[in-house]
């Protein structure tokens, strides 16, 4: 998984920033958002995308049945309740709780097993992956410095699939730019140092 | 140990305050040497507080706290307040900053890969289309900040004057008329978008040349200068920008 988004919201800026700092050791590679304010947490699910959303039901007055029949919606999103409150894990229906006085293994376990989860079900994981044979050569025509409309051309597919071809390159090999593309296609014996235009 | 180690912690992102000796702030953050150096400080201050050093070289100490903190703590970004500080002091730091990536940071970087294409005869080849790239990042980089410099400072400082005396000068007029903030949204991706493939080309695709203390260096440099670019669009974009949309809506109105 190449990002994962975690959204933590809970009034308290203690609560905040310490699951903040845990959450940092969990992996560099994630986004997290902390919101004080439970107002436009609903309206923002979707342009939030989280994969990991943290709530403290006290946060949501009685609105807090609504926001989980939202994040249920939601693709890929586990939905961790925090709260200080015991009866709540009876209460609630949710992917994991924490609680206030758990120590850290209980809370690292937690956060990893449901990272785990999510790498598992994240279809789109392709950044291990060498590129194909495929894609080899699409990467040949792109250093060669053809446009798309070019390359569609030449090898008989549509603009569409060109950009497809394009998008996982981009992200197997993690070089966005058509220079470093190049770079990499002549390290790689794609083409010759010479043909570069 | 265990004491040890939870002292630094604290002392890592301890807010840095108008009360401390700017010395002790060095020794705390290193990486701070060149963001005071902007603003016209250099080493060598003795004793002497934050407060005291902003006063002897005239730097508004609020806005010089506010910036110092933000390179310091990552978490740490004063938006509001940085938002009030006058666009002409935010230029100016920018434009000073800017300086240091022309007649520094850039060219130093630019040399040593050159050091290392003269130390490397078998790899020269490689080392080559390092070398190019990075002409290639550096000329984009160059030119970025060159329409800054030419065309979005002058019109920031245009509209803060217009905003400030209400009325428009056939001067600012003309230069209001040329632009809009809004053609400048977006503008930096393309640049960051460079520096970071080749550092991963560098870490993940080239065979290392012999001179491993060099190669390191360079990558090193980048990673400082991505971060050093990283904080300085962060006041472009969220600073400046959302300060010059407020201004541009109450110069419509005036019109």
């Amino acid at each position: 998984m190449n990002n994962i988004t975690i959204v933590v919201a809970d009034a308290s800026y203690l609560i905040q920033k310490g699951l903040g700092a845990i959450l940092k050791k969990l992996g560099d590679n994630q986004l997290i958002q902390k919101m004080d304010k439970a107002e436009g947490l609903i309206e923002n699910l979707n342009s939030l995308k989280p994969n990991i959303l943290i709530l403290n039901p006290d946060f949501f007055d009685d609105d807090f049945e609504l926001v989980i029949k939202e994040c249920a919606k939601l693709d890929n999103c586990k939905l961790v309740i925090l709260s200080n409150n015991k009866s709540d894990e009876a209460k609630y229906v949710a992917d994991a709780f924490l609680h206030y006085n758990d120590d850290q293994s209980k809370i690292f376990s937690c956060l990893e097993s449901l990272k785990d989860e999510l790498i598992k079900t994240g279809k789109n994981e392709k950044s291990d992956e060498p590129i194909s044979a495929r894609e080899k050569n699409i990467l040949k025509h792109i250093a060669l410095g053809l446009t798309n409309k070019e390359i569609a051309d030449q090898l008989f597919i549509s603009i569409h699939t060109v950009v497809t071809h394009r998008k996982n390159i981009t992200q197997k090999l993690g070089i966005k730019s058509v220079s470093g593309l190049t770079v990499y296609a002549i390290l790689n014996n794609l083409i010759a140092m010479d043909e570069v235009k | 140990m265990c004491n040890l180690n939870h002292q630094t912690k604290t002392k890592d992102s301890m807010r840095i305050t108008k009360d401390m000796k700017m010395a002790d702030v060095i020794q705390m953050n290193y990486m701070l040497i060149p963001v005071i150096y902007r603003f016209g400080i250099n080493l060598g201050f003795g004793d002497q507080t934050v407060k005291e050093i902003c006063a002897e070289t005239s730097v508004d100490l609020n806005f010089f706290l506010q910036l110092v903190n933000t390179y310091h703590d990552k978490d740490y970004f004063p938006k509001e307040e940085l938002q009030s500080i006058p666009s002409k002091d935010i230029v100016t730091y920018l434009k000073m900053t800017h300086s240091s990536y022309l007649n520094e940071k850039l060219s130093e970087i630019e040399n040593l890969i050159e050091a290392l294409q003269h130390t490397e005869k078998e790899d020269e080849k490689y080392i080559l289309l390092i070398r190019n790239f990075y002409e290639g990042y550096k000329n984009e980089l160059t030119e970025h900040i060159m329409h800054e410099e030419e065309v979005v400072f002058p019109y920031v400082l245009a509209v803060e004057e217009i905003c400030k005396e209400g009325v428009i000068s056939d001067k600012n007029r003309k230069i209001y008329d040329s632009f809009s903030i809004l053609k400048y949204q977006d503008a930096h991706d393309d640049v960051e978008e460079k520096l970071m493939d080749l550092k991963t080309i560098m870490i993940k695709y080239l065979t290392p040349p012999l001179n491993t203390s060099l190669y390191h260096k360079i990558i090193q440099l980048l990673f400082m200068l991505e971060q050093d670019l990283s904080y300085h669009s962060r006041i472009e974009d969220k600073v400046l920008l959302p300060k010059m949309i407020a201004m541009e809506k109450i110069i419509s109105e005036l019109n």
